[in-house]
């Protein structure tokens, strides 16, 4: 079973994407910010990251630093409400995440997201 | 040792001679003197008085009373002997009045005495200890030292407390006790406030752990119609009845909804929609709109707006001309986005001036609207307000209007300066070739600002007549320096011949300067 770490500061947005992510049979592990995120990576050896930005304590660009560091291989995917943002899109790109989901999103076109990447 | 006693004796000798030399002193040598030293004694022992009249006549004088106790003897009448030297001043004075010739003689031990031997007896009764002087009340009133002593002290302000006495040692007093109120009061509301906030903080994060399961499968689980057809009770299996009835789980229960309805996109929209409709939480974004409030009026404008609840429309009309400028900003942008037919007559009442920040965000509505629903701008023009007027130019030219230009010719025989430039731009932008005249007209105009967009909309739009109105005003105005620059380079754009002509026969440096800068191909957009 593939394990997906969902760090996201919306309880309700983390919720319903875990949700969605156990129906297709993922196992799943929901952190709510920045530093518990880091700390996650760490212990639990995810096979795909998904975070938002915008996050308590570390950014989803820090995590991202921190996670290509320690697994080059791990795929990350970006949620964030700062889509339309060019700068964050593109720097999350050049550390190489593998996909960038704007809010509003639809969590079924998440996981056909999630599916691909896990491919 | 012999020494010693001498001198205890020489000492004792000499301190009682002082002392007897001390007391002597104290016996007024006088006549007078020394009847009032006896009137201030009242009585001494063994010494009395009685007073002599010596012509028979002046006896006469004195009432019966007092003339039957006198005795007769050969050197005059006697009066009886009184031992009360007080009585001394009333008789003396008694005599005088009655011009009575009286003389006092002293009595010791009943015998006559004189002065001297008077003195004498008094001075041994004072050294013997036989009689203890009284002395004479002094005039306090001359020695406010003897006064305080003889007077206990009496405050001049009669308070119960001491400081309350001193007027400016009580209002600082009454200024501290105040500010420790006040703290003291504003530390127990901050407390409470504190406490308020962490119980309602806790409660909020208690609800929000009771929505999010619930939710989460309502919108996984159901499908639109499936939520559709659940009645109350249905619901009651997600979302207990008795949180359902509390007020603030249902502002909890809004606020979630309406920020996953900001996040979420596709069928889940419609899901929390038709959620928010079926908990009858669209009743309560209705009821705020009642409120006094002002951010509970926005707020319940955002959830309507968030969740388009179209019956809460006639009352959003309403609010369009509050005086608030939050509430009318979201009721016109709720009215945008929910209206059916988008006439924007709601806009065209408004009688407050509408800012750049609501016309920019209006326009952003606007421009969204506008590929779904029709949009009639016309209507701003019938506005008295000049900003929505204003608004209604800038929206033919933002939404590329053409079809609108007819009417902004219509607008420039009314309209003010400020408009006037709008409708320029405009027409600049829309490439209004047929309304050349409007833009010639207002080559003549004395307002440097409307001289300045005509020209630059002539420099795209212009024809021969635009180069001759405008060569004509290069001769015969002085306009403002901006304005003639814009005049040279439209001229320059229609007629480089006409252009030469005019700049090369002028002698004014600054035209000079304008024609290099003009002809110069790196300045060309400076």
């Amino acid at each position: 079973m593939k394990k997906i770490l969902i760090i996201e500061d919306d309880r309700l947005i983390s919720s319903l994407v875990q949700f969605r992510l156990k129906k297709d049979g993922y196992e799943t592990l929901l952190v709510q910010d920045g530093n518990e995120g880091v700390k996650a990576i760490d212990t639990w050896s995810p096979d795909l990251i998904i975070t938002d930005v915008m996050m308590p304590f570390k950014s989803g660009i820090e995590i991202i630093h921190h996670a290509k560091k320690k697994y080059p291989d791990t795929p990350i995917i970006v949620l964030s409400s700062l889509g339309e943002e060019e700068q964050v899109v593109l720097e999350a790109f050049n550390l190489g995440v593998a996909d960038f989901i704007p809010k509003p999103f639809n969590p079924n076109e998440l996981a056909i997201r999630v599916k691909r990447v896990l491919r | 040792m012999i020494k010693k006693l001498l001198f205890l004796c020489l000492l004792f000798i000499g301190l009682g001679g002082f002392f007897a030399k001390a007391q002597d002193d104290l016996i007024p040598k006088d006549s007078v003197d020394f009847w009032k030293f006896l009137i201030i004694q009242k009585s001494v022992p063994g010494l009395g008085y009685s007073l002599k009249i010596n012509k028979e006549e002046d006896l006469n004088k004195l009432d019966s009373l007092n003339g039957l106790n006198y005795t007769k003897t050969d050197s005059g009448y006697f009066s009886r002997v009184f031992e009360d030297f007080g009585l001394v001043k009333s008789q003396s004075d008694q005599f005088e009045k009655d011009s009575i010739d009286y003389a006092a003689v002293f009595l010791v031990f009943s015998n006559p005495t004189s002065l001297e031997a008077t003195q004498e007896y008094v001075a041994n009764l004072i050294r013997n200890g036989d009689f203890q002087l009284v002395f004479e009340e002094r005039d306090f009133a001359e020695d406010l030292v003897a006064l305080a002593q003889k007077f206990p002290y009496s405050p001049l302000l009669k308070f119960k407390l001491l400081f309350i006495s001193d007027f400016k040692l009580f209002i600082v007093t009454l200024v501290i006790v105040f500010f420790f109120i006040v703290s003291i009061g504003m530390i127990l509301f901050m407390i409470i406030l504190k406490l308020r906030k962490t119980n309602r903080e806790n409660q909020l994060k208690e609800f929000e752990m009771l929505i999010v399961d619930p939710l989460t499968k309502l919108l996984f689980e159901k499908e639109l119609d499936e939520i559709n057809e659940m009645s109350k009770t249905d619901f009651y299996a997600y979302f207990p009845k008795e949180y359902l009835s509390n007020q603030m789980f249902k502002e909890v229960i809004i606020e979630r909804i309406i920020s996953l309805n900001k996040k979420m996109k596709g069928e889940f929209k419609g899901k929390l929609k038709l959620i928010y409709q079926k908990l009858d939480l669209d009743k309560v974004s209705l009821g705020m709109l009642e409120y006094a409030k002002w951010h509970k009026i926005t707020e319940a404008l955002v959830q309507i707006n968030e969740m388009d609840l179209m019956e809460a429309l006639p009352k959003v009309e309403k609010l369009v001309n509050s005086d608030n400028f939050h509430i009318r900003s979201h009721a016109v942008a709720t009215l945008l986005n929910l209206s059916q037919k988008v006439d924007l007559m709601f806009l065209k009442d408004q009688t407050y001036p509408l800012s750049d920040w609501q016309q920019m965000n209006y326009l952003r509505i606007i421009k969204f609207v506008n590929t779904i629903k029709p949009i009639q701008v016309e209507v701003l023009f019938e506005s008295e307000n000049p900003s929505i007027r204003i608004f209604g130019i800038k929206l033919i030219r933002i939404l590329g209007r053409v079809d609108m230009i007819g009417n902004l010719s219509k607008m420039t025989e009314t309209a003010t300066e400020e408009e006037l430039v709008e409708i320029l731009e405009t027409f600049d932008t829309l490439g209004a070739h047929m309304e050349i005249h409007v833009i010639n007209n207002c080559i003549l105009s004395e307002n440097d600002q409307v001289v300045f967009y005509a020209a630059k909309a002539g420099a795209t739009l212009g024809n021969a007549h635009t180069v001759d109105l405008i060569a004509n005003r290069l001769v015969e105005k002085s306009d403002s320096f901006r304005t003639r620059k814009q005049l040279l380079r439209t001229l320059h754009v229609l007629d480089a011949l006409r252009f030469d002509h005019i700049t090369l026969d002028k002698v004014d440096s600054t035209i000079q300067d304008l024609r290099a800068h003009i002809l110069d191909p790196m300045l060309s957009h400076v």
